[in-house]
């Protein structure tokens, strides 16, 4: 287990060298320039050069990468270009909790509701009670939320113009105005968990176990909930979590149109600026929260499965 | 937009290679599941995002098209500058007397809520480097400069109550309003505006406009290259005096000063470090109470502002997304909305318009079609005004933008000073374009062109309207390269340094930094001019802006127009752009507002003493 754990966070190092150099390098190769952004049409060849220089972007890529690099280790991620004189971090630091805050809250609840659900739908395979499952999940499922988001506002605008009580159409601050952002990232992973719940459920069904089980005479609450839900639990871990991972860099139709101060638009937004610092940031912050989370969801396994050992 | 994307696809490949590879031998299997489940379950999460984005992007593009590509593709713009007038003139804000206490003493303090689209957080409100037109909208509230210009888009006195300029138009003497103050009580001197020129123009600022905007005041190109302190133009008479040489006289100048690279700020605030914009002020109306980053900024008025006492507090959420804005106005919790690079989402134009909160007006922007005169078919000038003859522009502003813009066959849009005078355009005409073609000797069926544009706002759909229109009215084949903005920034540098590889034509805007001719004509059409992306050259045209650049007295104002409408005319003729439409800036404002007017430099106060929001 330990020499797993120490292997695991020395590979981490790899990983980040990997996804920090990949990124760097086609950051950079791509068309576009971060102070041709900045200046617009505006073409001064002095005012350009002297602002390439400003920003160390005329050095050699290499050199401008081990610099970065050398930043990295001592734990500072750089100065945005966009936001001119702030560093990356400060403005990161303040949207990764909204963003984690948020979509974990959604997270959680989408689990409480989704898997019982899936389970439900499984157990009462092929039933009124599994269709109207399935369909209504299909349905939060497949509607986008940039669709869903101006369905909740009709709500709302209705709500507030028959003078009741309404949450916030967007903004932050208030815990009422985590209600619209969480309910619709709830809804649609809501919708995805419970189907996967039901499908891996309704397999492990099926397996000769669980009938086993049956034969022995045990209760069907036992056989449902102690011997197959724990193992139809492994393909939901696998899909939870590193989406957990993914939390970090928010949902960006969710907090830009709610107006919710994670970090999503400011990650899609530094790559139209060409904002590199930026870029790099998150996506570092990306991949170690992927790695950690693969690590977790690894552990996991060896708890709901005592057959599966990490070497 | 389509970045999200790649960009989730590019991380979530290189993950599943690294943690793939990485994994414990046991789990092989599991492990790589793992690392597929990663990318369904970015799709649960952020993948909706890359797909919803587009249409988002759709819906924000509608809002105000046009002037949102503004931002992008011209970087600076000083739109949405809310402006103050002088006290020496007359202006009367409508409306504003009848709510205005007549007592003199201080109205309550009222809550304006005034949302600032289109970002998550201002880049910086350091007037030196404003950033973006968001960005601009603050620094305008907050800080002043010499001079502004007013809702009629005419320079006015701001911090100098006054000036003269030496017969030869190359020395400007401003006199320093004796009761100037920052918004902390000191007392601001010449000395100020002086130190302020110069932090605008030393690198270390890293300013992106102030060293060209600037560059014709005698030293400033030393001080931009780190070669002196401080410029030798920039001369401190006495500290109400501040003089300023120029090597070229300018007739511009003062126009140049309205934006913000030279408002003054003060050195004591500035001196603290890297974070003084979070409690900015200096002369005006407004100062900075409380910036919550990424969420919004609240201004409260200026005790020590020259002009009296301001009656509101200006609390300015960010708001990434206009239906967003829309939304909360309509639920009032705003009550400003658009009016500014956004404006109100095309798709709800049509339940507001009519109402008294609804206000529009042209943007002192064109949008146009440029060519690369360096480089066949259109180094002929034949071949740009058969194209410009066979654009019909009336279906383009009326069907393809649903009226949200206004043809125009001129280059200077509408409140531009100059643009009062006629200019006969090339019209829509397909016969006399055909017959220009004919005359130009190239075959229509064998023309092959292409067009290249940024993908922002309506421009996808304006390009391929433009390929159906020339398509139909001159027989040509018109292939669209649309590109994603930043990497059609880099191409249009291209074309500007190597116009051989560079574009053959492309569909871009251009929005004014401040409102004057100067800024339209000489910038982007004059031979030299390092903003002439497609290399425009007419000698006539040349001379003709040379000499009305020049022409600075009061008394010249009268023919430097004639001679730019002159020069306007020869570019309009031989093509140096053709322009397609100045788009509307719209917006959404309370009527309980009084004292805000929308124009095309976004919405101005005339007297921010005199804005009043009734309840």
């Amino acid at each position: 287990m330990t020499t797993f754990l120490v292997r695991r966070l020395i590979s981490l190092i790899f990983v980040l060298f990997s996804l920090t150099f990949v990124t760097f390098m086609v950051g950079h190769f791509a068309p576009g320039d971060p102070i041709l952004v900045m200046m617009g049409p505006h073409r001064d060849p002095d005012t350009y050069q002297r602002l390439r220089h400003a920003y160390g972007l005329d050095k050699p890529l290499l050199v401008q990468y081990a610099a970065y690099v050398g930043g990295l280790a001592q734990g500072n991620f750089g100065l945005s270009l966009r936001y001119q004189g702030r560093a990356v971090w400060d403005l990161i630091k303040g949207g990764v909790p909204v963003s984690m805050g948020v979509g974990g809250l959604a997270l959680i609840i989408s689990l409480l509701i989704g898997i019982p659900l899936g389970v439900v739908a499984a157990v009462k395979h092929n039933s009124a009670a599994d269709r109207t499952i399935i369909g209504l999940t299909l349905l939060l499922y497949s509607i986008p939320s940039f669709v869903l988001i101006p369905i909740a506002w009709l709500v709302v605008r209705a709500l507030y113009d028959a003078k009741l009580p309404a949450p916030p159409i967007a903004g932050w601050g208030t815990w009422q105005n985590w209600i619209l952002p969480v309910t619709i990232l709830a809804a649609g992973s809501t919708g995805y968990l419970t189907r996967l719940t039901r499908s891996t459920m309704i397999e492990t069904l099926r397996q000769e176990y669980v009938r086993t089980a049956r034969a022995k005479g045990l209760r069907n609450g036992m056989v449902t909930w102690k011997h197959a839900f724990r193992n139809a639990l492994l393909p939901v871990i696998t899909v939870v979590g590193p989406s957990v991972a993914f939390l970090i860099t928010g949902a960006f139709v969710v907090e830009n149109l709610l107006k919710v101060p994670g970090i999503g638009f400011l990650t899609v937004q530094a790559i139209g600026q060409r904002d590199y610092p930026v870029i790099q940031g998150t996506t570092v912050l990306l991949g170690v929260a992927v790695v950690l989370m693969n690590l977790v969801t690894d552990l996991a396994y060896t708890v709901l499965d005592p057959r599966i050992r990490l070497e | 937009m389509y970045r999200p994307l790649l960009a989730c696809a590019l991380v979530g490949s290189l993950l599943l290679a690294a943690c793939g590879g990485n994994s414990a031998t046991t789990q092989q299997t599991t492990v790589v599941g793992t690392a597929a489940a990663t990318i369904q379950a970015a799709a649960t999460t952020n993948g909706p995002a890359a797909s919803e984005t587009i249409v988002t992007t759709g819906v924000a593009a509608t809002t105000a098209p046009q002037t949102t590509q503004a931002t992008t593709d011209t970087g600076i713009m000083t739109t949405t500058a809310p402006q103050n007038t002088a006290a020496a003139t007359s202006i009367t804000a409508s409306g504003a007397q009848t709510t205005q206490p007549a007592t003199g003493a201080a109205p309550a303090t009222n809550l304006l809520r005034w949302s600032n689209e289109g970002i998550s957080e201002l880049p910086s409100i350091d007037p030196a480097k404003p950033g973006d037109s968001q960005a601009v909208t603050v620094i305008s509230l907050v800080f002043g400069g010499l001079v502004r210009f007013d809702d009629q888009l005419k320079v006015q006195p701001d911090g100098a109550e006054s000036w003269t300029t030496s017969p030869d138009g190359k020395v400007f003497t401003f006199k320093i309003r004796p009761n100037l103050k920052f918004a902390d009580g000191t007392p601001v001197t010449a000395q100020d505006f002086a130190y302020s020129f110069n932090r605008a123009l030393t690198p270390n600022t890293q300013s992106f406009a102030a060293p060209f905007q600037l560059s014709h005041i005698v030293g400033a190109s030393d001080v931009a290259s780190g070669k002196a302190k401080t410029a030798s133009g920039i001369l401190v008479v006495d500290p109400q005096t501040l003089e300023i040489t120029l090597d070229s006289p300018l007739a511009y100048f003062l126009s140049l000063l309205t934006y913000p690279s030279t408002f003054v700020t003060p050195q004591k605030l500035v001196d603290t470090g890297t974070n003084w914009t979070d409690h900015a002020y200096g002369t005006g109306p407004f100062r900075v109470k409380e910036w919550k980053h990424n969420q919004e900024i609240t201004l409260e008025p200026n005790p020590s502002y020259w002009r009296g006492t301001v009656g509101i507090t200006i609390n300015m959420p960010f708001i990434q997304d206009s239906q967003t804005a829309y939304q909360l106005y309509q639920t009032n919790k705003l009550d400003i909305m658009g009016a500014g690079q956004n404006g109100v989402p095309s798709a709800n134009i049509p339940d507001v318009k009519g109402k008294p909160d609804y206000q529009q007006t042209a943007a002192l922007a064109t949008r146009f079609i440029g060519f690369n005169n360096k480089k066949a078919p259109f180094d002929k000038e034949q071949v740009r005004r058969a194209f410009a003859l066979a654009t019909d522009r009336k279906t383009i502003a009326e069907q393809v933008l649903g009226g949200n813009a206004e043809a125009s066959s001129r280059i200077l849009p509408k409140g531009m000073p100059a643009a009062d005078l006629p200019i006969q355009g090339l019209d829509f005409d397909p016969t006399k374009a055909k017959s220009e073609l004919q005359a130009a000797g190239v075959d229509p069926a064998s023309l092959q062109v292409t067009l290249t544009y940024g993908q922002e706002g309506e421009n996808d759909r304006v390009a391929q309207a433009l390929q159906s229109i020339w398509g139909k009215n001159l027989g040509v084949t018109v292939n669209l390269q649309p590109l994603e903005l930043a990497t059609f920034s880099k191409n249009l540098d291209t074309t500007t340094l190597t116009p051989e590889q560079g574009l053959q034509f492309y569909l871009s805007i251009w929005g004014a930094d401040y409102p004057d001719p100067q800024n339209f004509l000489s910038q982007q059409l004059q031979t030299e001019s390092p903003n002439n992306n497609g290399h425009y050259s007419n000698t006539q045209f040349d001379q003709l802006t040379k000499q009305a650049d020049t022409l600075g007295a009061q008394n010249q104002y009268d023919q430097r127009m004639k001679l730019y409408n002159q020069a306007e005319q020869i570019a309009v003729n031989g093509v140096g752009w053709l322009p397609l439409y100045n788009p509307y800036t719209n917006g959404l404002i309370r009527p309980t507002v009084k004292g805000l007017k929308l124009t095309g430099q976004g919405l101005i106060a005339p007297d921010w003493t005199k804005v009043t929001v009734s309840p």
